[in-house]
């Protein structure tokens, strides 16, 4: 490319052409060169293999010891004072795309389970049925409906989270292949994680290459669509084509019998969800006005009763559980081990619990890896040896992109580490903002819901693990595991596959003489 | 330009080695530099730009196009101005 310079604009000393040393040193030092910063994630990543793959223990605490193990194993491996590794673990843990991460699935998970309890998947049931929509058909609806919806509240995790508590459990009872469903449903968090102007990813995106949100999503509209019409196509073939579980019939039949139209009325609350997003409310505030009005539908229509949302369980020799015995939301219990706080709230946070430590333990591992100098060693080399011409150089964006994706398991996060990368390899040939900041958060949207370990597929594993306790006929036989869904993200392996293509074709590609994006709108 | 255009823009396969208009004014991050003149790509196309120093290294410049070989997608250009940051922060 640059540094050999062998006189092909032929005047003047272009062979002499470098770049100014930017030589940055790592904060943290370790014993065997910057690639061992990767130690701790690398560890994670073979425990995760071994234990959700190859052993087949879809146990997220299972999870948070192999980090655990990683982060104290390559502890041993600083050089120096040790106090350094020990703060780049509390810097990454508090940065604020971890948090916003957990905060998506709390929420969402708090909506998801008032909606399941307020009937709504009865509703859905319901609704399929009347219409005629067979199991064959029911994946496909299901990609296309988590692709609006998360188009509209700008969270795949929350969508993803939303859509397992509702629409897996539908689906699979209708009889669509479970795997198929749960690979749609993560489809559909890709459409609308990577096209919504309010989802974090794109605005990370947008915001790291200097380009506008309006101008960013309108040019991946392109990519996107491309890749979510064959997915469609897709998901209707594989429908016709794999079969679902055998549900007793006469378990459909109780479940069919006792599904109402009634709960559907939380569409309503679904629509206030992405209304509130769309007027650009804050994510937090959009699912609470969803969490209200479900609440509110849920009473008002006797769906559940206020003891089904919250209710404590406490001791008879506590000072006051007797004489408010009568209060809705008390239960006196006698039996130790019931004692507790139940409900609909309770069991949509309780299932991401764990998750969330674990995620903020992977940031802080990844933070590690940042600093310990085994990220920048990584992408300099890919820059240095892989970006030899245009073509190279954006194969490179997307390969690089999607490393980072699998090492970060958080995809904004990946995402915030990955960014300027991307901007240098972009500027070197002059890709314009919009181009970078495509590539960029293609794989990111991707590959975030691809990879077994990644936060999309755990979140949406973690809600599946609370539906055999909602539903007599579900069993846990018939979820899915994180690595059988893998080759069914049909929309994530083909925006990967768009992207391979527009870099060897150059289709949308622009320049910067083309056209520059427009001033960033800093949200 | 209209929302609507925005969303049909970029429907094409654009050059590996796009040409430039000699005379024209562009703006291009410059690549790297010999310490009096810059190298900018474009694509595959490669414009040096005379006057570019070090301190226009990985910065946006504006470069009036003096001339392009079309055959070798090879250029050359005057430094104008530096008229923008790189937003890799590192």
């Amino acid at each position: 490319m640059s540094d050999t310079g062998n006189g092909s604009a032929d005047d003047g000393p272009t062979d002499q052409f470098t770049q100014p040393d930017r030589d940055r040193g790592p904060t943290v030092e370790f014993y065997g060169g910057r690639g061992m910063s990767a130690f701790p994630i690398a560890f994670f990543i073979v425990w995760a293999i071994v234990q959700t793959a190859l052993w087949r223990i879809g146990d997220t605490g299972g999870l948070i010891v192999g980090i655990l193990i990683g982060l104290i194993v390559g502890m041993f491996f600083v050089r120096g004072n040790w106090q350094s590794y020990a703060n780049t673990i509390f810097e990454g843990m508090t940065q604020p795309v971890a948090v916003t991460a957990i905060v998506a699935w709390i929420w969402a998970g708090m909506f998801a389970q008032l909606l399941q309890d307020g009937g709504f998947v009865g509703g859905l049931v319901w609704l399929a049925d009347t219409a005629g929509i067979g199991a064959a058909l029911f994946p496909a609806i299901t990609f296309v409906l988590a692709a609006v919806f998360t188009t509209g509240i700008g969270t795949g995790y929350g969508a993803t989270v939303a859509f397992v508590g509702l629409f897996f459990p539908a689906g699979v009872l209708l009889g669509a292949n479970p795997v198929l469903l749960f690979g749609a449903i993560l489809s559909g968090a890709i459409f609308g994680d990577n096209l919504a102007p309010v989802s974090d990813t794109t605005i990370v995106s947008a915001v790291t290459q200097d380009a506008d949100i309006g101008g960013v999503v309108a040019s991946r509209f392109k990519y996107v669509i491309v890749a979510a019409v064959i997915a469609f196509v897709g998901y209707v073939a594989a429908g016709s084509a794999m079969s679902g579980l055998e549900i007793s019939a006469e378990a459909q039949a109780i479940f069919l019998e006792s599904s109402e139209a009634i709960g559907l009325v939380h569409v309503i609350s679904m629509l206030a969800v992405i209304g509130a997003a769309i007027a650009g409310r804050h994510i937090v505030e959009a699912i609470s006005w969803g969490i209200v009005l479900a609440v509110v539908f849920n009473l008002a229509f006797g769906l559940t009763t206020l003891g089904d949302i919250v209710m404590f369980n406490a001791p008879p020799d506590a000072p006051l559980s007797e004489p408010l015995a009568s209060l809705p939301i008390l239960t006196v219990v006698e039996e130790p081990s019931a004692i507790g706080v139940t409900g609909s709230l309770m069991t949509g946070v309780a299932g991401f619990l764990e998750l969330s430590i674990l995620v903020l333990l992977i940031i802080g591992a990844a933070q590690i890896m940042i600093r310990g100098g085994a990220f920048e060693a990584l992408l300099e080399w890919s820059i240095d040896n892989l970006a030899t011409n245009v073509r190279n150089a954006e194969l490179t964006m997307v390969g690089s992109a999607a490393l980072i994706n699998a090492i970060i398991t958080i995809n904004t996060a990946a995402e915030v580490a990955i960014g300027p990368y991307i901007s240098k390899i972009g500027e070197r040939f002059n890709l314009n903002g919009y181009r970078r900041a495509n590539i960029l958060d293609g794989q990111t949207a991707a590959l975030g819901y691809i990879f077994p370990w990644s936060g999309g597929v755990l979140a949406g594993y973690s809600a599946m693990q609370e539906l055999p306790g909602n539903y007599e006929w579900l069993d846990q036989s018939m979820l899915v595991t994180p690595i059988d869904v893998v080759p069914f993200v049909f929309q994530g392996w083909l925006l990967v596959a768009v992207f391979v293509v527009a870099a060897l074709t150059g289709f949308g590609r622009e320049y910067v003489i083309d056209r520059q994006s427009e001033e960033v709108a800093r949200v | 330009m209209s929302l609507f255009s925005k969303y049909l823009k970029g429907w094409r396969l654009r050059a590996n080695r796009p040409t430039l208009e000699p005379g024209s004014e562009i703006d291009v991050f410059v690549a790297e530099t010999n310490g009096t003149s810059g190298r900018a790509y474009i694509g595959d196309t490669e414009l040096i730009v005379n006057g570019a120093g070090p301190e226009t290294v990985e910065k946006q410049v504006r470069v009036r196009v003096t001339d392009f070989d079309e055959t070798t997608a090879t250029g050359q250009g005057e430094l104008l101005e530096v008229v923008g940051e790189s937003s890799y922060s590192g």
